[in-house]
């Protein structure tokens, strides 16, 4: 499989922070790829770079061939890159049908008029068409995190952008959010795939990617991660001599 | 799922409500009317222009700005020009709107790159720049101002007509925005700006078409009210006064509501009349002691006062059908 995008030598400082060191790595178009690592490894900061959202100090974000960083995320929407928030971000006043409508109106390269019939049955995959006409203020956490799912689906992605969109969810939430992201991953679309819970990631993901301290610190499947000393030694940490 | 009833049903009630105030506007001035009753009219239709026309900008894209008075402005100024140059007053106010339109994007362009109390505080800055340079420039009069003289015979009707024409315009614009994708754009872009952003909503793109927008209006209804006032000046037209008067009336009523601004406009052009009539000295004390009161107590306006009594209404409703 050809890849669709290429992160390389990626760097990225905040005032004299250092968030990202020339990380480097490829996705293949169809895979989902697994990134993790410790709080603070730079993981969101990498996504935002990839998003468009936030501009790399160094280094390039190459999707489908072309280089997309602008710091102006609606053009990687339109090109094709989506992503979820860590910590949903509904338009709370906007009921949730006209939430997951934005996406189709503004997130796609050509426009589409039955914008609400599509977004129901985009709800209704997520499975909560139920909550179509509620204010968006009104979800629950779990339901926002569908939300977001949905609102990102509506915009048609290539690439879909996930952070940690099971945090904070109940075990069956879990079990069910990453059903919908395997039934994501069947109609071809790609998914890099933030997450703390590493369950999570190793039934899902394949190649998994691991960061520490903003650097790119191993790639492979996700048994070959699992015991890899480094990915070991940056969770639990050394042994004492 | 009640709730939704109750703001749907009170929905209802004021778009009936609309109804009935517009046939009444229609026909109002055929009856006996004194002129000063048609002057208040005139002017509140302008005020609600101005006030749905801001709203655009800072109810729905939550884009706060203290300087539509420069919008206000030039767009009397246009008019009063165009039509003492002869043009006629239609096409006059047309000027008034394209003037004032390209002022919005040569406004906008630098500030919409600010957010939040940054953007307010830029727009003061411009309000008060234009005003400080229409007060020196030598072309429309400056400080001592600019007075229109329009062939024909003074018709009071004439004017009010196109001050209702120009309110209903503006309405209609409101609400067929906010229905549209644009409208929930400006919405997501007031809620959350970044996020809107990762939908694929360009924002500045998308603040800057609305304040072009609000702009036309709000020139449009400068225009109309300079022809009806034939003497213009910076002190009045460009005054901070107005900007301010143009985002308190929204909140008066229901900002980032359709009819709220409608509404604001109607209390203002009244109470405003009646203080400055009966307190001459305090009626900005008054004014601004209301307002406060207003934004303490119901801070969705009047319209959210109407939202939260229909509920109550329609309990009184149904308790007196059971009685009966």
């Amino acid at each position: 499989m050809p890849s669709i995008l290429k992160v390389d030598c990626v760097t990225k400082n905040f005032a004299g922070l250092a968030a990202l060191r020339q990380v480097t790595f490829d996705i293949e178009e169809g895979r989902v790829c697994g990134l993790i690592g410790p709080n603070g490894a730079g993981k969101t900061t990498l996504l935002s770079i990839i998003a468009g959202s936030v501009l790399p100090s160094s280094g390039s974000v190459i999707f489908r061939g072309k280089r997309i960083e602008s710091g102006k995320s609606y053009q990687a929407v339109r090109a094709g890159i989506v992503r979820t928030h860590q910590i949903p971000r509904p338009f709370r006043s906007l009921s949730v049908l006209a939430n997951v409508e934005l996406g189709i109106h503004f997130g796609r390269s050509s426009n589409r008029d039955d914008s609400s019939n599509e977004a129901m049955e985009i709800l209704e995959w997520v499975g909560i068409a139920h909550l179509a006409p509620a204010a968006a203020s009104t979800l629950s956490v779990g339901n926002l995190k569908r939300m977001e799912l949905a609102r990102a689906l509506a915009t048609k992605p290539s690439l879909l952008l996930c952070d940690e969109v099971c945090s904070g969810l109940t075990e069956s939430e879990t079990a069910s959010v990453l059903g919908l992201l395997r039934g994501i991953q069947k109609t071809g679309t790609t998914i890099l795939y933030v997450e703390h819970n590493l369950k999570a990631i190793m039934s899902l993901c394949n190649p998994v990617v691991v960061m520490n301290h903003g650097q790119k610190l191993v790639e492979g499947s996700p048994e070959e991660v699992q015991s890899h000393p480094l990915v070991i030694e940056a969770y639990i940490g050394k042994k004492a001599a | 799922m009640k709730a939704r009833q109750n703001i749907s049903g009170s929905r209802k009630i004021l778009s009936a409500l609309g109804e009935v105030v517009l046939a009444v506007l229609t026909l109002l001035p055929l009856g006996n009317l004194s002129p000063n009753t048609i002057r208040l009219l005139f002017v509140t239709l302008v005020w609600v222009t101005v006030s749905v026309a801001w709203n655009l900008v800072g109810g729905f894209g939550g884009q706060i700005s203290f300087g539509f008075a420069v919008f206000y402005g030039l767009g009397a100024y246009t008019a009063a020009l165009a039509i003492n140059g002869g043009i006629n007053p239609v096409l006059s106010f047309v000027l008034a709107a394209l003037v004032a339109m390209v002022a919005s994007l040569l406004v906008g362009l630098p500030t919409f790159r600010l957010r939040g109390p940054y953007f307010a505080i830029a727009t003061i800055g411009v309000s008060e720049a234009v005003r400080v340079l229409m007060t020196n420039f030598s072309l429309t009069g400056g400080a001592s101002g600019y007075r229109i003289m329009e062939k024909g015979v003074f018709r009071q009707l004439d004017h009010y007509y196109a001050a209702l024409i120009l309110a209903l315009l503006a309405v209609t614009v409101s609400i067929y925005i906010r229905r549209s994708g644009f409208g929930l754009a400006l919405v997501a872009i007031r809620e959350d700006e970044d996020a809107a952003s990762d939908l694929g909503v360009n924002p500045f793109r998308a603040k800057l078409l609305a304040h072009a927008i609000a702009a036309a209006l709000t020139g449009t209804a400068g225009g109309v009210y300079a022809r009806y006032a034939a003497f213009i000046h910076p002190q009045g037209v460009f005054a901070f006064n107005i900007g301010v008067a143009i985002l308190l009336m929204p909140i008066i009523g229901g900002v980032g509501t359709i009819w709220g601004p409608v509404i604001g406009a109607v209390v203002y052009g009244f109470v405003n009349e009646e203080l400055v009539a009966s307190f001459p000295q305090l009626h900005l004390l008054l004014y601004g002691t209301l307002l406060v009161l207003i934004v303490l107590f119901e801070p969705e306006g009047v319209v959210g006062l109407f939202r939260k009594g229909y509920p109550l209404l329609a309990r009184i409703r149904r308790a007196h059908a059971v009685h009966s």
